[in-house]
């Protein structure tokens, strides 16, 4: 944004300058060459008449070329002829070619620069609306993520108030609610993450995190939900592998993925997630293995992109944002790492794997 | 019949979906639930329904597109869009893919079954008055409607399929030949209350008749406008 407000001042600041050029041409030709051209064009004019009336009135040829010396006179059988002698001639033609080249190279200069400065700010404006484009269609896509939730919210509450229930049906009510609090709340979560990124407004540290710790409360914190839903996650880490990073970013990137696998484990009514790790020359490999929906080779590039969501919703309890993986990669990235995503198909399980520069290992004796 | 009426539920969010079926089914209704578009619209080839309540942003085939699909199709059940938009242009992108009404979420539920049984009796008001053989059939300046099958064949032989928006602006203005007809009247007997932002879509609607039955639609002789208030019908030619 500042970036584009500076560009945008100096194109200004260059077509200004421009414009007050041109304007100083105008006023210099006219001024110095013209008026010049002009009243010299008019001078020779006057001293030709004068050299005319002075050699009919008798004056010695002699006495007439000394008193204008820039006249040329050619006596001939006829009669005198006076002209403006051909040096007079040159410079005042030399002249008005000096001042049109200079012109034309300068002119020509400054039509570049101009050129310049209106591609420059209408680069610098289309940037702008993109941005404003994008936060207008930011914020129109939260409220929507937050309008599902908020609606089965609302239904179950007046549910329950408009009608008498059973304890069973109460629980249900509750526990459907409950679940959609915890939707908004990963939303939020997901949402801040995502701004923060994308403005880049994020001051990452580089120093060695154990992965095997960070995998460990990630697999924690999600242990019970996958239960509910019948999917077991293992993990394969040895406990020596540390990455180069942030210890809060890859705790994110982590759980987004394990996010992004029960999302699609779900669907297909449970199965299997298996988060192993080793090392791969200088860097450090964590791949996230599901049996779950999968995806089409040609939603691949679209997988990471802002708002994706290839299964929205599906049938399954939950509910993505469509940033996860934006943010994963955004921070895989600024983490000078990447990521990468295979599946076999729609049905086959996807397969996710992060690569971070490695640190050095931790001592093999001391615990982690 | 609207006590016992059918209806489909389209809505890929589980919680939202088993909310509304429980408490459709509670007002004595037959409920259907489905989560994707285009199995909704497979559904349709071996079943039927009174009332779709679809959802519209859905997996596989939007809302918009499945409502599109089945009218193409000749399915002419009432749908109740359920959206997170809730913009005029929005609403009126619904209605003219030919949705009947349009609530965006978060919704109250009271409000939800009131425009639920206002479209099934609309439909009910429409299957009635279409019943008896003689009200089945409109016939005007050598055009000939059907209500029942939601064709018509025009003064130029030309064989036309109405939507069924079409069909009931038709039938309300047929069932006072002569008289005046607001627009507001013409909105809440065939849409319900508030569902367009302006009458304007009424007009549209006219002209599109207009454009099916009267010999030169810029000269009307049976869809004529009343300025300021609405539209009076005549079965025979005005001279």
């Amino acid at each position: 944004m500042k970036t584009s407000r500076i560009f945008q001042l100096t194109a200004l600041l260059l077509v200004v300058v421009s414009v007050v050029q041109v304007g100083y041409w105008l006023i210099d030709l006219r001024g110095q060459t013209l008026v010049k051209v002009e009243s010299a064009q008019r001078l020779y004019a006057q001293q030709l008449e004068a050299a005319r009336t002075l050699l009919a009135s008798g004056v010695p040829v002699g006495k007439v070329e000394a008193a204008l010396p820039d006249l040329t006179i050619r006596s001939g059988p006829a009669g005198s002829e006076v002209s403006v002698s051909a040096g007079v001639t040159r410079q005042l033609a030399e002249e008005q070619q000096h001042r049109s080249t200079q012109y034309l190279w300068e002119g020509g200069f400054f039509l570049l620069a101009l050129c310049a400065c209106i591609a420059v700010i209408w680069m610098a404006l289309r940037a702008e609306t993109e941005v404003i484009r994008e936060q207008e269609s930011f914020l129109a896509l939260v409220s929507h993520q937050f309008k599902t939730p908020l609606a089965s919210l609302q239904l179950s509450l007046e549910t329950m108030t408009l009608r008498t229930l059973t304890p069973e049906q109460s629980r249900t009510l509750i526990d459907r609610m409950l679940s959609d609090l915890q939707r908004m709340e990963t939303m939020v979560a997901q949402i801040l993450d995502g701004v923060r990124l994308s403005r880049g407004r994020v001051d990452l540290k580089r120093e060695p995190v154990p992965l095997a710790g960070a995998v460990g409360r990630v697999v924690l914190q999600y242990q019970e939900r996958a239960a509910n839903d019948r999917i077991s996650i293992e993990t394969e880490v040895p406990p020596d592998l540390q990455v180069l990073g942030d210890p809060l970013a890859v705790d994110v990137v982590v759980r987004n993925l394990v996010e992004n696998a029960l999302a699609a484990v779900a669907p297909v009514g449970g199965g299997k997630i298996v988060l192993s790790s080793r090392r791969a020359g200088a860097d450090i490999e964590l791949t996230v293995r599901d049996s779950g929906v999968g995806f089409r080779q040609s939603d691949q590039a679209r997988l990471f992109e802002k708002f994706s969501r290839l299964h929205p919703g599906a049938g399954s309890t939950y509910y993505g944002t469509g940033l996860g993986l934006y943010i994963v990669k955004r921070l895989m990235q600024l983490l000078g790492g990447s990521v990468t995503a295979r599946s076999e198909g729609l049905g086959r399980g996807s397969e996710f794997v992060l690569t971070w520069p490695s640190a050095a290992s931790l001592p093999a004796t001391e615990p982690s | 019949m609207s006590g016992g009426a059918r209806v489909l539920v389209v809505e890929d969010d589980p919680h939202l979906a088993a909310g509304l079926a429980e408490n459709l089914r509670a007002e004595g209704f037959t409920v259907e639930t489905l989560h994707d578009g285009a199995k909704a619209l497979g559904w349709f080839s071996g079943a039927s329904c009174d009332l779709i309540v679809l959802d519209v942003m859905l997996p596989g085939l939007d809302g918009f597109a499945l409502c599109r699909a089945l009218r193409e199709r000749g399915t002419t059940t009432p749908v109740l869009f359920l959206t997170a938009r809730g913009d005029p242009a929005d609403r009126i992108r619904g209605l003219e893919a030919g949705g009947d009404d349009y609530l965006a979420k978060p919704f109250h539920l009271k409000e939800f079954l009131l425009r639920v049984r206002a479209i099934l009796k609309r439909w009910d008001w429409y299957k009635a008055s279409s019943a008896s053989a003689a009200s089945a059939v409109l016939r005007f300046g050598g055009n000939e409607v059907d209500f029942r099958t939601f064709r018509a064949r025009s003064f130029a032989g030309e064989e036309q399929e109405l939507t069924e928006k079409e069909a009931m602006i038709l039938k309300v203005l047929a069932e006072k030949p002569g008289e005046i007809v607001s627009r507001e009247d013409l909105l809440e007997r065939v849409w319900g209350y508030d569902v367009f932002p302006s009458t304007r879509t009424v007009d549209n609607f006219i002209l599109r008749l207009r454009k099916r039955f009267e010999r030169d639609p810029a000269q009307p002789q049976h869809f004529l406008t009343v300025w300021g208030v609405g539209y009076r019908f005549l079965i025979g030619e005005q001279h």
